[in-house]
């Protein structure tokens, strides 16, 4: 009876939430996953877990997104909480200045301890404060142009591009894994069949964390 | 309003005599917390001075912080702050002491009523005094008195009153209150324990007891240090996290496998739960709870500083408790837990913990895997005896005060955890091993209390997959062992038999996966309650184990447990039990229908009649001579259907298992083969000679139990015919519909002899 079928989804992916305490990660998740919004919501004690399942291209693709405490100085979690992530939303509030400059120290505890390959959103947030700006969205822009990342201006309260912010993660790591799977397909080809649907092995092509994230 | 049915069910749950002050949560707090003296009993008086000596503290405290805080400004001061206010930084500080203010709070205004109430009794309602709780929600009219003319009064009240009334008639609780609230004394108003007016500086002193501990082991503060960084040291609340998952890997291997096979690491969840002391997973009421046990558990270091132990944080009882509710949590969504397939939906599961959660259960199983995480902590001596005995003791400690609240549970609850995690308790160390083995398993034990004082209740057998079979009984020797000698003997007829006995180690993966109900029930096994064996008298437990085709080669193996049995009779006297259990498992692949692997194992037990180690006392109703010679039953067979049924459809293999479990009661001639495995048949072989009439109670609780086991399992049928139509295929082969017919008539037949049994 407890036994839902947890199969219903053709791929899964890790993704996690990064960024300095107070800049909105939880609210973005809980948009996200139950738009909801809480303004005086409580502040996040070591990690918190949620999931939702998207549509891509006639895929479904389960998101499993883990919502750290900002205060980088209680990460307990550290390595493991990065262990099989594909994706990162990279948060700051652009009424603070101070966590889009940390933006740089998390992406630096991304390289340290997260597949080479994650894919990062940075999410500038509290975009409906826009009186109490302190970011300009160019200054993002250009930094994210820089680092490579994506990047989108968003309201956790306003809903606004939360979703966008995700789906555009959720189908870059979609497009990057099918791409080498389809490699892995025809390297596979002499060596045999595999295994339908169920795992997709792209763990010769690239780094071998991406198994969990993508088999099953 | 509510103080009522909180304070009703914590006094519930601890099944102690009342504690002091039990209206007050505040002050029992204060006491716990070791703000306020508590022993010997403190008088009122001791308290009212330990009372405003720390408020005098308090004061000087704040003076030299305030004073501090604006004198030196190095232009370091600010960044200091955000750092080690501790409030402002740290999730979760402030919500350990937001239910401090509140107790306070809430005992001000406990104690404003009652006052109230008192004036107004003066003004001649004097029939109101029996009812104050009545008034409390009629009155919203709060009028502040001043607590320190009031108390006066009051004083003078409860004068006034003793002598025209008996105080008895009071409420002592209320009685207790007003002296509480009196400042007569060398103290003055400094003394008033519960006071408005210093609130703060009461608050302050149970926050910092809490956060540190009062020169206990847990420390609070402890765990919101940093954890990454230093590697020299684990970090507490690491530390603490672990301890909670040793817990679990004694008491539910299982679980505890299957949170580590989805890397759910103990810190993604225990961090929270255990930096707000669990506050963010229960609301205001059922937290107020939890605390109340939490504080009355001493922080005191338990364990002495030459022993060794495994976990700092378990050598308090309140470290213990700590890590104990955490388990007990965990046990309570057991079956979610094990429903999960990813890290992510297990911690998600994990972070939302039930609302109205049944808190007395919570609780009760919280007590005791306390007392099993304070024993377990020791590091056993070497010597087997001592740990053997350890053992026993901590599972009787540990089984004793939730059996009754268990018993009463439905029959819809069929995998008790209760006996399972007995049964882990006292394997724990092959648990361990086979953990080492990286393999999870799953031991399910179906509860079962015959009466109270014999209980039989059915372990699983584990499938045996692949290599070696393994033998279930060595698991199970600590069960019984108490006296090394025949553990020795014991050991040997291991070796002796067995071609290896890695205990259930591999490929056991019973209910992984799988919601518990039915891996559970797919595994079986007798396991002889230890509480039938601990009783003065002496026992001998022949366990059996091995496999063997229908009507193959068993009966040789059998024969040679009973003799072995026996031989063990002699050594007792007239007052000796004997149960032998036989359980035989049989693996079959597919391709190979008749692959047997040539394991058996005979565990002969040996309790000596050791008062101590076995001071339960409870077998003395039992005083007849029980052996257990082999009647086996052709059910077994039978079941193997049921037995793949409940191990899953996934599963490729085909295990069979039959079980047997056969007492025989010699002095009487009385024969009972108790056929085990989810199923359960006994049959009466022989005549019946009315000897005991002790004896013929257990007979018919045996009967009644067994009717039990029918139910049971007639209940999984009844889920199993509904799930089997969303199974697949290999149910469907399984569950063919001759198979079912026979079972079904197997069980009619056990009726009959349970029906037969009970009208003895």
């Amino acid at each position: 009876m407890a036994h839902r079928v947890d199969h219903e989804y053709d791929y899964l992916f890790k993704i996690v939430l990064i960024g300095d305490s107070g800049v909105g990660k939880s609210n973005i998740l809980s948009r996200f996953t139950r738009n909801e919004f809480c303004l005086d919501s409580k502040s996040t004690i070591g990690v918190e877990f949620a999931t939702k399942t998207i549509q891509i291209e006639g895929k479904t693709i389960k998101a499993q997104i883990w919502d750290t405490a900002g205060q980088e100085r209680y990460r307990a979690i550290t390595s493991a909480y990065y262990r099989g992530a594909v994706g990162a939303l990279l948060v700051y509030d652009i009424t603070k200045q101070k966590t889009f400059d940390n933006v740089q120290r998390w992406l630096r505890e991304l390289r340290d301890h997260a597949d080479s390959n994650i894919v990062i959103m940075m999410a500038g947030n509290k975009s409906d404060l826009n009186h109490l700006r302190a970011v300009s969205e160019n200054d993002g822009q250009v930094f994210a142009e820089k680092e490579g990342l994506s990047f989108l201006e968003t309201s956790a309260l306003e809903s606004l591009n939360v979703e966008k912010a995700f789906q555009t993660v959720l189908m870059e790591i979609y497009h990057i894994i099918n791409k080498k799977a389809l490699a892995a397909k025809e390297a596979a080809r002499t060596a045999g069949p595999i295994a339908q649907g169920t795992s997709i092995d792209v763990s010769d092509s690239a780094g071998g964390s991406k198994t969990a994230c993508c088999s099953r | 309003m509510s103080s009522s049915t909180v304070d009703a069910s914590a006094s519930d749950a601890s099944s102690m005599p009342q504690k002091r002050f039990s209206n007050l949560r505040s002050v029992r707090w204060r006491i716990d917390l070791g703000v306020l003296p508590s022993s010997p009993p403190a008088s009122i008086d001791d308290i009212r001075r330990v009372t405003a000596d720390t408020r005098r503290r308090y004061a000087n405290l704040r003076r030299r912080l305030l004073i501090d805080h604006h004198s030196p400004k190095n232009g370091k001061a600010s960044p200091d702050l955000t750092v080690d206010n501790p409030l402002s930084q740290n999730p979760g500080m402030h919500e350990l002491l937001a239910p401090l203010v509140y107790v306070l709070h809430f005992d001000l205004d406990h104690l404003t009523q009652v006052q109230k109430l008192y004036e107004d009794l003066f003004s001649d309602e004097f029939d109101k005094i029996s009812f104050p709780e009545g008034d409390f929600l009629s009155s919203h009219r709060i009028r502040r008195v001043n607590n320190w003319e009031s108390g006066i009064e009051i004083e003078n009240n409860l004068h006034k009153i003793c002598s025209d009334h008996s105080l008895d008639e009071l409420d002592p609780d209320t009685r207790e209150m007003l002296l509480l609230s009196d400042s007569y004394g060398a103290e003055g108003e400094l003394g008033v324990i519960l006071s408005e007016r210093f609130m703060e500086h009461d608050a302050y002193f149970m926050f910092e007891n809490l956060m540190f501990g009062a020169q206990g082991v847990v420390s609070m503060a402890s765990f919101f240090s940093p954890v990454a960084g230093s590697n020299s040291i684990l970090p507490p609340v690491i530390e603490a996290s672990s301890a909670l998952y040793y817990l679990l890997s004694i008491v539910d291997s299982s679980l505890h496998s299957h949170l580590v096979e989805l890397e759910v690491e103990p810190q993604y969840f225990a961090l929270r739960w255990l930096r707000v002391l669990f506050g963010r997973e229960f609301c205001l009421d059922d937290l107020l709870v939890i605390w109340d046990e939490l504080f009355y558990s001493a922080n005191s270091r338990y364990i002495d500083n030459d022993v060794e132990f495994n976990f700092e944080v378990l050598c308090s009882p309140r470290g213990a408790f700590i890590a104990a509710l955490a388990v007990s949590m965990l046990l309570y969504v057991r079956s979610l837990l094990l429903a999960t397939e990813t890290a992510t939906t297990c911690l998600q599961r994990l972070l939302s913990f039930p609302q109205n959660p049944d808190m007395k259960k919570l609780i009760e199983q919280a007590k005791s895997l306390q007392v099993l995480a304070l024993e377990s902590n020791i590091l056993s001596s070497p010597c087997q005896t001592y740990s053997n005995k350890n053992q026993l003791t901590i599972s009787r400690g540990y089984s004793l005060p939730s059996a009754s609240a268990l018993a009463k549970t439905s029959l819809n609850v069929i995998p008790d955890r209760y006996w399972e995690e007995k049964w882990r308790v006292l394997h724990k160390d092959e648990e361990l091993r086979k953990q080492s083995n990286g393999h999870s398993s799953s031991s399910g034990i179906m509860k079962k209390i015959l009466t109270k004082r014999l209980s039989f209740s059915r372990t699983n057998s584990e499938p045996f997959e692949g290599n070696n079979a393994h033998a279930l009984s060595s698991v199970r020797r600590r069960l019984f062992g108490d006296s090394s000698e025949v553990i020795e003997v014991a050991k040997d007829h291991v070796k002796s038999e067995c071609n290896e006995s890695p205990v259930i180690s591999d490929n056991l993966n019973v209910g992984k996966g799988f919601p518990e109900e039915l891996a559970d029930q797919g595994t079986s096994n007798c396991m002889v309650e230890e509480t039938l064996l601990s009783g003065h008298n002496a026992l001998v437990v022949s366990t059996h184990t091995g496999p063997h085709d229908i009507g193959n080669d068993h009966e040789n193996e059998s024969e040679k447990s009973s003799i072995t049995s026996n031989s063990f009779l002699g050594d007792n006297d007239e007052e000796t039990i004997s149960m032998e259990e036989s359980c035989s498992q049989n693996k079959q692949d597919e391709e190979s229908t008749n692959m047997e692997e040539p394991c058996c194992q005979n565990l002969d037990k040996q309790l000596a009649q050791d008062a101590e180690a076995t001071s339960s006392g409870d077998v003395d109703s039992i005083p007849e001579q029980i052996a257990a010679p082999k009647d086996r039953k052709p059910f077994a067979g039978k079941f193997q259907w049921l037995w793949r049924f409940g191990r899953g459809s996934k599963e490729e293999n085909q295990e069979s298992k039959r079980l047997q479990n056969a007492g025989h009661v010699e002095k009487d001639s009385f024969d009972i083969s108790h056929c085990d495995g989810t199923y359960t048949s006994c049959g009466i072989n022989k005549r019946i000679e009315v000897g005991d009439k002790k004896v013929m109670d257990t007979i018919r609780n045996l009967g009644q139990s067994m009717l039990e086991h029918i139910q049971v399992i007639e209940t999984v049928f009844q889920q199993d015919k509904s799930k089997c139509e969303s199974l697949d295929n290999l149910t469907n082969n399984i569950l063919g519909g001759k198979g079912q017919g026979t079972a079904i008539a197997a069980l009619k037949e056990l009726r009959k002899i349970s029906s037969l049994l009970r009208e003895m």
